[in-house]
């Protein structure tokens, strides 16, 4: 029954993707059509993207943001990673309040969390961007932690863990060389979605005053509005490309073949 | 009588409390530090900063005038376009979750749900973008539906209005919905509907009497987050409004650039723990639903 169904064509499938097609395709197509037009002679052209490139902001803003993304992604799995596997295996108390705080980012808006942030930290933390790859990560928790969370109850934590012990290998490598490997579907969905998350973060960095990637564009919208236009298409292409790369390359169930 | 055995058997209280100590909770104490600086002391302080006057006393004006003109339409414009984004896009947004994951191959729900992953982030000035060029004046689908006849730009049609970001918003929200909705729809178990063929019941009976009363709290739970996204967005918002539509981020946002100023310095504040309070009327029923629905949806 499995293979027809694959195999069967499906009207009500091709409506769908075809109606949510036409909804997202529509205003990406016309904005990508605005961003290579060449006012001045009339026709089309990649003026407006070699323009971008050429600035000199380009590279460092886009850098800024990718370095910040990786920084993020850093924190992350260090945190996440050896935190979760340990309240996995050792039934603490705390894990239902880790759990239940790890939801919490949800319940605020960023906008009240950015008014929050302005009025708290200590100048030496406002003063330095690395204020905002431990934001994101707050930003992020939620889903970073869901995703770990999901991979490490979908395999045997403790017997794997006590294989590697016994064989003699440290906690850090037990981490690191057996428990991420095993749970690396949710690892890379979780670099994937944290890393997309900070590229692309405009209203906390925006009214903490700091400049990134994307309110870089708003900046360069004020004198050159096409330009702004071929960068907001970059911008958008880039996390998706990034994030095709990363789950499509990634077997879908980690733990098969090898059962 | 068992923590008696316990500490009788317990070398030193004070050593039995590190060993403790050591065991259940020292590992948690990164995560625990970052998120308790970097999210619980700026929300305690936001909160506590919201019910200080200008001269640092307790006072509760800052909330009085939170809730007055202009701040007033603020919450009533943010909590209409909430209800109305999440409102219009479920639906559609759940038939398309349930049509790809039951009828579409692996690639094709991989695919999606990276795409979905993308556009639910996108917002600013991108997304307004990509609207101008297709609603805007000039835009293609504004000539495309002048030619069919119907001019959009008759009325008082804008993209920086109410309906111009309602459609805005449900480029994010319908994405958002997928992402959302697809969980419950994946462990709908074929067991079931083939239980209830078996049994006699109609594809119309299984739908009535098990299908939808099952996914029922997930469409409820999911509503509730893309209320909360569409309360909260402020990009989106503060890319295509010029101030001509006053929305509560928006509020905020101005009072702490200092591009509008209030007799109250901590205005800002309250009407930020006032927007938290909204969003977690949404949320924490979000979270209770999904915490239940888990049970029968762990495979």
């Amino acid at each position: 029954m499995a293979k027809t169904l694959r195999v069967r064509f499906q009207p009500p499938l091709v409506l769908t993707l075809l109606i949510l097609g036409f909804f997202v395709f529509i205003p990406m197509i016309s904005a990508f059509e605005y961003s290579i037009r060449t006012p001045l002679t009339g026709g089309y052209g990649w003026t407006h993207y070699i323009w971008a490139i050429r600035e000199d902001d380009f590279f460092h803003y886009i850098l800024r943001s990718m370095w910040l993304a990786g920084v993020t992604v850093t924190i992350t799995l260090f945190v996440l990673v050896p935190t979760l596997t340990w309240l996995h295996l050792s039934r603490s108390e705390v894990r239902g309040l880790i759990d239940g705080l790890s939801l919490l980012p949800l319940v605020i808006p960023v906008v009240a969390f950015a008014v929050g942030a302005q009025i708290s930290f200590p100048e030496f933390v406002q003063n330095t961007v690395l204020e905002l790859p431990f934001l994101y990560f707050v930003l992020a928790l939620p889903y970073a932690y869901r995703s770990l969370d999901i991979g490490l109850n979908s395999i045997p934590l403790k017997t794997i863990t006590e294989a590697a012990r016994s064989a003699g290998a440290n906690w850090w490598r037990t981490i690191t060389a057996v428990i991420v490997p095993v749970i690396r579907g949710s690892v890379m969905a979780t670099i994937a979605l944290t890393f997309a998350l900070s590229l692309g973060e405009y209203t906390l960095t925006v009214l903490l005053h700091w400049d990134t990637f994307p309110t870089w564009v708003t900046f360069v919208a004020q004198d050159n509005i096409l330009g702004a236009i071929a960068i907001s298409m970059m911008s958008l292409i880039i996390p998706f490309l990034i994030l095709t790369v990363i789950t499509l390359f990634v077997p879908e169930r980690s733990m098969q073949g090898r059962k | 009588m068992t923590s008696q055995v316990i500490e009788g058997g317990a070398p030193s209280r004070g050593r039995a409390f590190l060993a403790s100590f050591i065991k259940n909770i020292l590992p948690a104490v990164p995560l625990l530090l970052i998120v308790g600086f970097f999210f619980l002391f700026p929300i305690a302080r936001l909160i506590y900063v919201s019910f200080l006057s200008n001269d640092n006393t307790f006072t509760i004006d800052n909330f009085k005038t939170a809730v007055q003109e202009p701040y007033r339409t603020g919450f009533l414009n943010s909590i209409k376009i909430g209800v109305f984004s999440a409102a219009i896009a479920a639906f559609p947004g759940a038939i398309a979750a349930y049509f790809i994951e039951t009828r579409g191959n692996s690639k094709l729900r991989r695919t999606i749900a990276v795409m979905s992953g993308v556009l639910a982030n996108t917002g600013g000035v991108p997304l307004a973008f990509m609207f101008y060029a297709a609603l805007g004046m000039q835009g293609y689908l504004t000539k495309f539906l002048k030619y069919l006849g119907w001019d959009l730009y008759a009325g008082t049609f804008s993209l920086g209005s109410f309906i111009g970001l309602l459609v805005v918003y449900l480029y994010f929200q319908l994405p958002l919905m997928v992402i959302v909705f697809s969980p419950a729809i994946v462990s709908l178990r074929r067991e079931w509907s083939e239980a209830a063929r078996n049994l006699g019941a109609s594809q119309f009976n299984y739908w009535i009497r098990i299908g939808i009363p099952l996914l029922f709290p997930s469409f409820i739970a999911s509503f509730l987050l893309l209320f909360a996204s569409g309360f909260s967005a402020y990009a989106t918002a503060n890319a295509l409004t010029v101030g001509n539509l006053p929305l509560t981020p928006l509020q905020i946002g101005g009072l702490l650039d200092g591009n509008v100023s209030a007799a109250q310095l901590n205005l800002g504040k309250a009407l930020g723990v006032v927007m938290i309070v909204i969003s977690a009327c949404a949320v924490i029923p979000y979270l209770a639903i999904q915490r239940r629905s888990a049970k029968w949806q762990k495979r």
